[in-house]
């Protein structure tokens, strides 16, 4: 079912239902994203559930103590203000580095450096050995670098022939 | 910290980021300028701007400020954020610490926005972001900028080795031996084998011989047939001269044999003995040095990479010591030595034979690189196969339980095949390879031939037989050197990465360790202070935040409180298991650090919730602390533990083995062993970390009984989730994210109105 649940830390509330026209959603004067159910307001942060299969429906929002709010199951069910402020969330909250080429893959004891060409811009990061990409739904690797960055190659076939080469062991 | 690892860090920084490895002098100077002389505290670099692109800039902690530096002129904070103080120069903003009253960090999968506020309904005075990369040294100003607001102080240490620690540590931690050329790290290898240079320059002469006399033979055969069966068979030598001489030859050529096997054998033997000494004196270094490394670098190091280190790596290690060194070396000598007597033989044949063997030399190698790719795709797909069965057979009875043995089958036969193909790519490439590379090399012997039998053949002819068999003898030995040239890129990969692999863990020092003259306390009296201590494992999250106490000798403390609010890590603190990040833990009043760590621990006894029995009997076990202690004592340790009795019950009493693989015990049973040790050891300081939440309720009489002889007369610290347990507690420490939320008696506590304590004792009232 899409669209809006709440769940509270109070037992009374849990799993109670908040309908679409009672979430308003909107960032604070102080920079903060705020979530206003049933007239009360929390400061809250967007986290995907399902960040790779469905990015876009069910979101939790959560407070500063990290316990759900809300859970917005289809973002396409809220005012079109709040929508907006949800996007700008989004954006920070789910930002990963896309990566366009592989420049150059190096290996030496434990660790694998990939020099990478970014949506972002070059950047160098390294891996554990024994760490291998994942591969995502839609087809593509994401990459998890030793400090928790995390790297994307949408769609792999659509790099250039070099970097295809050197990413060919990666690739099922 | 030690400056030899800021410098390591900085080469990390410097070899593996793109970022600076340091806040800029002149930067600092231009900083100090404009704060009056306020000293850095802190700093970190925020790479990512408000559009989510790569950027640079510096957020810099003083005294009384928080300075931002964006050599672009951008603020990391969008065109909203205004300046709280005349910036003096470009790119620089000021913002008094005063005005901050909160703090907010908001975490994305790759980036954290950190925001400072004044006031709920004001534009933030900044808006900052960066990736997980930095998150350490975020993080720790977010904790000093955090602890200011609420009016406490947080001594930092040096900014520049904070700052290069933070970026630092997660490749530190997955690699602590950074710029390590394999060269340096292969002569550092070579140094093992000092002690055992005669044995080595015996196994090196060995080798050097059977190198020299391999070449005679094929000179012998050439010079009989040249020399003698030629003339004979002419008629120009006399036969029975000819005899004499071509059995002389024979013996010659036995004698050769019997020589080169000789040296074979001493070669083989003495190096395969060097080899098995220098990994033994490895192995031993790496135990002792394990031994001595602090439960940090456990806790990040998986305890199978650590074995296959002492294990396997070593392994590797002999295997290039015994033969490795000494067959490529050898194999140089013998492609030179070679091509110079073909050459000498026939400068037209040996250029045939010579001019190909960099070729193939460099083909092989190709074929090493070219097959890696390969290799890895395998590896990859191998770590499927294992993760399957690491998955499925320790979790084999959820598996049964939910009925998914088929699924898990399908799972494991796919990823199965998937593996066996790869394999069979491996090995059609190098089963194609090698032939095509001996079709090539025999092709060469080919062109002798065809370039030496117009020669050998007719008048005039201008190649002796003798020499020509000569040559073709010496070109069959060709093959050999070429292959070992070939692989050594490899061979030689292999072994330095393992001997990287155990240098890696000789070179990580303890982060633990005792000063100089550290001081032995005797006797302890057992009084624990703390004073504002905090602590965080990782550098990001702070798990300890400004703990104070002072406890008393021969009290009884009961931490309670929620999991993972700091109660084990405040008792791994007074054990020193790890170094406090900031404030002081004092054991009768003087620092742990300045204490004799080995003597201080011998002091304090430490009874878990789920106790490590070693492969070991009953008694081994109880007396661990303490080697050599009489039965007697252990007997009376076991029945002060109420162990005694079932020790009895066990079928060679307390010469029982348990542990691994030995008798099984239930969790009551090795509890009450665990306490006998503790009991033996006599500890001024006893730490209980939950040791009845795992027993029933009869067993955890019988263990409290036990408890309650051992804490007479100690300082004691007991974590426990039943408050119940806690009843002869002096006084109760209620721990919640970190801090000492609450501090008094049972009867104190339950007077405070919606305390914590209070609320957890009603809550498990209620569910009794």
């Amino acid at each position: 079912m899409r669209g809006l649940t709440s769940r509270r830390r109070e037992p009374s509330r849990t799993e109670s239902q908040v309908k679409t026209e009672t979430l308003r959603l909107e960032w604070s004067r102080a920079g903060r994203l705020i979530a206003s159910i049933d007239g009360t307001e929390h400061a809250v942060t967007v986290s995907r559930c399902f960040p790779w299969s469905e990015p876009m429906a069910f979101l939790s929002l959560r407070d500063t103590e990290d316990a759900e709010v809300a859970l917005v199951a289809d973002p396409l069910s809220l005012d079109a203000a709040s929508r907006a402020a949800l996007d700008s969330a989004l954006a920070g909250a789910s930002f990963v580095f896309g990566v366009r080429a592989v420049i150059d893959l190096d290996e030496e004891v434990e660790l694998r450096t990939w020099h990478v060409s970014t949506d972002q811009g070059e950047r160098r990061f390294q891996t554990r050995l024994d760490d291998w990409p994942r591969k995502l739904p839609d087809g593509g690797l994401l990459v998890r670098d030793v400090t928790g960055d995390l790297y994307r190659i949408g769609d792999v076939r659509g790099l250039d022939r070099k970097s295809r080469e050197r990413l060919w062991a990666f690739v099922d | 910290m030690s400056t030899a690892i800021h410098d390591t860090d900085r080469r990390i920084i410097d070899r593996y980021t793109d970022q600076p490895a340091g806040l800029p002098a002149e930067l600092r100077h231009r900083i100090e300028a404009m704060t009056g002389a306020e000293p850095v505290l802190l700093y970190a670099f925020a790479d990512i701007d408000d559009r989510y692109m790569l950027a640079s800039a510096w957020v810099v902690l003083t005294r009384s400020h928080v300075v931002v530096v964006s050599p672009d002129g951008r603020f990391m904070a969008g065109d909203t954020v205004p300046s709280t103080s005349a910036a003096e120069g470009a790119g620089i903003r000021l913002i008094e610490r005063w005005h901050v009253t909160a703090v907010h960090d908001s975490r994305g999968l790759s980036a954290s926005t950190l925001t400072l506020t004044a006031a709920r309904n004001e534009p933030p005075l900044l808006v900052v972001r960066y990736t997980n990369r930095q998150r350490r040294a975020f993080e720790r100003i977010r904790f000093v900028l955090e602890e200011g607001i609420e009016g406490r102080d947080v001594p930092c240490g040096d900014p520049d080795l904070e700052y290069a620690a933070a970026i630092a540590r997660p490749i530190r931690d997955t690699q602590a031996l950074v710029a390590g050329r394999p060269t340096s790290v292969l002569l550092r290898l070579l140094g093992y084998m000092r002690p055992y240079r005669k044995e080595l320059a015996f196994g090196m002469t060995a080798a050097a011989l059977i190198t020299a006399v391999s070449i005679a033979p094929p000179w012998i055969a050439g010079r009989l047939i040249d020399r003698v069966v030629g003339p004979a068979q002419a008629g120009t030598l006399d036969v029975g001269r000819a005899s004499t001489i071509a059995w002389l030859a024979v013996a010659a050529l036995a004698m050769v044999h019997v020589i080169r096997q000789a040296a074979a054998l001493a070669r083989l033997r003495l190096m395969s003995v060097v080899g098995e000494w220098v990994v033994r004196d490895l192995r031993s270094e790496l135990y002792a040095h394990l031994q001595r490394l602090s439960l940090s670098f456990f806790a990040r190091k998986k305890t199978g990479g650590l074995i296959t280190r002492v294990t396997s790596d070593t392994d590797r290690i002999w295997e290039f010591l015994a033969f490795g060194i000494i067959d490529a070396s050898l194999s140089i000598v013998m492609l030179i030595g070679l091509s110079v007597v073909l050459l000498s033989l026939d400068w037209r044949l040996g250029l045939v034979m010579t001019v190909p063997a960099p070729v193939f030399c460099w083909l092989i190698y190709r074929h090493g690189e070219k097959i890696n790719p390969l290799f890895l795709r395998t590896w990859r797909k191998w770590s499927r196969v294992t993760d399957v069965l690491s998955d499925t057979i320790p979790g084999v009875r959820v598996v049964k339980a939910f009925n998914q043995e088929q699924r898990e089958v399908d799972r494991f036969v796919e990823h199965n095949d998937d593996v066996t193909d790869e394999a069979n790519n491996v090995h059609r490439m190098w089963t194609t390879f090698w032939p095509v590379i001996m079709l090539a090399v025999h092709g060469t012997t080919v062109m002798v031939w065809a370039l030496a039998v117009p020669r050998l053949l007719g008048e005039g002819a201008t190649l002796s037989t003798g020499t020509f068999v000569s040559f073709l003898l010496y070109a069959t030995m060709f093959i050999a050197p070429i292959d070992v040239i070939g692989q050594m890129a490899r061979t030689m990969h292999r072994a330095t990465s393992s001997a990287h692999r155990v240098f890696e863990v000789l070179d990580t020092e303890p982060d633990v360790r005792d000063i100089q003259n550290a001081i032995r306390l005797e006797p302890v009296e057992g009084r624990v202070t703390f004073d504002n201590v905090s602590f965080s494992y990782d550098g990001v999250r702070q798990v300890v935040r400004g703990v104070s106490f002072d406890v008393r000798p021969g009290e009884l403390i009961g931490l309670v409180g929620p999991s993972g609010g700091g109660k084990s890590t405040l008792v791994n603190l007074v054990a020193r298991f790890w170094d406090v990040s900031g404030g002081v833990v004092r054991i009768d009043g003087i620092d742990v650090r300045e204490l004799d760590g080995g003597h201080l621990r011998r002091q304090i006894g430490i009874v878990l919730q789920d106790p490590y029995l070693f492969h070991a009997t009953v008694l081994e076990n109880i007396s661990y602390g303490l080697p050599g202690a009489s039965p007697v004592d252990v007997i009376a340790a076991a029945q002060s533990a109420n162990a005694h009795d079932f020790i009895c019950r066990l079928p060679f009493g307390y010469e029982t083995v348990v542990g691994e693989r030995g008798q099984t015990l239930s969790g009551g049973e090795r509890q009450r062993i665990s306490i006998a040790r503790a009991i033996l050891n006599d500890p001024r300081i006893l730490i209980l970390d939950e040791a009845t939440s795992a027993v029933d309720t009869e067993t955890e009489r019988e263990i409290q009984e036990a408890l309650d002889r051992l804490i007479a007369g100690r300082t004691v610290f007991a974590i426990a989730h039943r408050l119940s347990t806690l009843r002869r507690a002096s006084r109760l420490f209620v721990i919640v994210d970190g801090r000492l939320a609450e501090c008094g008696t049972h009867r104190e506590l339950m007077q405070v109105p919606d305390g914590r304590y209070r609320r957890l004792h009603e809550m498990q009232l209620s569910m009794q």
